[in-house]
């Protein structure tokens, strides 16, 4: 399977929160690898704790394979070269997790035939080593974007399940801009459309995750005067109709991600012991990021509505 | 063929070996594999069923001008040609090989293009390399402006990988893919093939350093490693599926998600040395002794079929208490 994260704007936790996507399914047995297409801010080497990533992919790394300057793209195997205590072993009965850092090195892009074809290409050889694929684009409409709804047109790519997650915060704002990017005039489906998607094979492949957003019913707002907690309650009702009213109502969210410090603080992996021995994450963060990570592979979420 | 410049000094030979299992969802017979693996017009592609289905495309010639991967980083520019080439075996296993003859002195000065199409398959050094940093360069450097030939035979299997027609990309196991990198050079007079080196390094690494009678054709140094890669390959990919199950686990269906795919796919492959040149035989033979391929494939196809024999004494166990 192949899972494409897209926001429209930056600071919706995309990266962090597809990165712990990667890591869960990876503990859940699946053979997992992240490909970094965010060129402008490469994260995924902070958040995998592995520092010497991003010099070591300077002219390696993804985006230098896809201007043909290297002829293969840098490959680490995240449970070997992390420095972070808990991932350092690699758990019995866990999969594979290896990442594709990006790197800034690669010139300009060029959208050519070639590029594309080295994507195809890329893809094809990943599939049949990993069974999950997790690319995560740049914020926006990017150059990211229009390859991966290129490569995913082509006949080679065809068969592979392909799946998107589309991140915005919960605001008005965000909310918005999200529906704009998958349904606007020049969103995902539209551009995908012209590029030989099916149209509604492509909206059923497209979920939104809210990030950031308060729970109401946690006791972190318990204390907040009754006055300010109904502002919020009217708040979010009114969130939830306009994001209704732009097609992007409940339904079509795969998952809401809590406010959550490490995540917004630290940008960093969470794992069982962030939660049960630190506690310096909330249990509620680490099972919305599982069941997420569950949903994402089970096919009744997924598909037209 | 040899060359006359070439009777009097020595010829390396280096070359990498990928190994994969084809994206399909079953093995391709002989007819789609040599449709797979046509890669020219002009030439054939060699099928054999004996012992055991084989195809082999024809060889395809990519050109290089850059520097040597040498140990001792000196800068030795290298222009010439990589060959390359595909083989398929029982329609399951795919591998593609790169390579290329060395000699250890070429002319002082860059030649045009004709020159070195003259000599495929042969990567000529503008002037000299040392023998022993060419043959440990090649098995350890890696880096921007060197030679990497990886990347043609990566690209070779990319190609392959593209033939929408002959493949559904449904693999019904998931592995990654091993790259064996050798080098031989020549033995000493009157003495036969030795194996000096084989290791496994990370990331689905392998070493192997060979030394090779004189006058020995590049292609059959290429089949014994092609070879060697192909029973490396099984035999990484059964540890990584069985100690990666942990079994012991009640859970039969899991375990037979993991074996059954084994059995229809891989058990049959085994047969070390069956197309290797009989002057390189020996080789083979140092690696049965120590580390002993065959052994671990025996113990891990006795581990599986152990497992098998388990599960069905449970189901049938189950069946009973049940019924």
């Amino acid at each position: 399977m192949l899972v494409f994260a897209a926001s429209d704007k930056g600071g919706t936790g995309r990266s962090v929160t597809s990165i712990n996507l990667a890591y869960r399914r990876a503990l859940d047995g699946d053979d997992v690898c992240y490909l970094d297409f965010d060129f402008g801010s490469p994260t995924a080497p902070a958040v995998f704790d592995i520092p010497d990533v991003a010099k070591e992919a300077k002219g390696r790394g993804l985006h230098s394979y896809l201007n043909g300057m290297t002829g293969e793209a840098l490959r680490v195997d995240v449970w070997a070269r992390t420095e972070h205590q808990v991932l350092r072993s690699r758990p019995s009965g866990a999969g594979r997790l290896v990442l594709l850092p990006g790197d800034r090195t690669g010139g300009e892009f060029v959208t050519d035939g070639a590029s594309l074809h080295r994507c195809v290409d890329l893809v094809n050889a990943l599939r049949r080593e990993f069974n999950l694929i997790v690319v995560d684009l740049s914020a926006g409409r990017s150059y990211a974007m229009e390859l991966a709804l290129s490569a995913t047109a082509q006949t080679e790519l065809r068969s592979l399940k392909t799946r998107w997650l589309v991140y915005h915060r919960w605001t008005r704002q965000h909310v918005m801009a999200a529906a704009d990017l998958v349904t606007g005039e020049r969103g995902i489906v539209s551009a995908g459309v012209s590029l030989g998607h099916d149209k509604d094979q492509l909206l059923g492949a497209i979920r939104f995750v809210r990030a950031a957003v308060p729970d109401l019913g946690s006791p972190q707002w318990s204390q907040v005067p009754p006055a300010q907690f109904a502002w919020m309650r009217q708040c979010n009702r009114e969130l939830e109709g306009i994001a209704a009213g732009l097609g992007i109502g409940r339904s079509r969210v795969l998952g809401s991600v809590p406010l959550e410090p490490v995540l917004q603080l630290q940008e960093q992996l969470i794992t069982d012991e962030d939660v049960l021995d630190s506690r310096i994450a909330n249990i509620q963060t680490w099972q919305a990021i599982g069941e997420l990570a569950e949903r994402l592979a089970d096919d009744k979420h997924w598909g037209l509505l | 063929m040899a060359t006359p410049e070439e009777t009097t000094r020595p010829v390396l030979a280096c070359g990498e070996v990928r190994t994969c299992l084809l994206p399909s969802s079953r093995a391709l017979s002989n007819k789609e594999a040599e449709l797979l693996l046509r890669l020219r017009d002009d030439d054939h592609v060699r099928v054999s069923t004996r012992p055991g289905r084989h195809v082999l495309s024809p060889e395809i010639l990519t050109g290089v001008d850059c520097r040597f991967p040498l140990a001792n980083r000196a800068k030795v520019r290298g222009v010439g040609t990589v060959a390359s080439r595909a083989a398929l075996t029982e329609g399951r296993l795919l591998q593609a090989s790169s390579y290329f003859r060395a000699p250890v002195e070429g002319p002082d000065r860059r030649q045009p293009w004709g020159y070195y199409l003259a000599r495929p398959g042969t990567l000529l050094p503008v002037g000299r390399i040392p023998e022993s940093a060419c043959l440990q360069g090649f098995l350890t450097v890696r880096e921007e402006g060197c030679l990497d030939i990886g990347s043609i035979a990566e690209a070779l299997l990319a190609r392959i990988s593209r033939h929408t027609g002959l493949l559904d990309y449904d693999v019904p196991l998931r592995s990654a893919a091993t790259k064996l990198w050798w080098t031989a050079r020549p033995a000493a007079p009157g003495e036969g093939a030795s194996l000096e080196r084989f290791t496994l390094a990370e990331d689905g690494v392998r070493t192997v350093l060979l030394r090779v009678p004189r006058g020995t054709e590049i292609t059959a140094v290429v089949g014994l490693c092609e070879d060697l890669a192909l029973h490396d390959w099984l035999l990484t990919t059964m540890v990584e599926k069985l100690d990666d199950n942990g079994f012991g686990s009640a859970d039969g269906t899991a375990t037979l998600r993991v074996l059954g795919p084994l059995v229809d796919h891989l058990l049959h492959l085994w047969m070390p040395g069956a197309r290797v040149d009989r002057t390189l035989g020996a080789v083979w033979e140092v690696i049965e002794e120590d580390p002993g391929f065959s052994r671990q494939w025996h113990t891990l196809v006795q581990r599986v079929r152990d497992q098998l024999a388990l599960q069905a004494v449970m189901s049938q166990r189950q069946a009973l208490a049940t019924g």
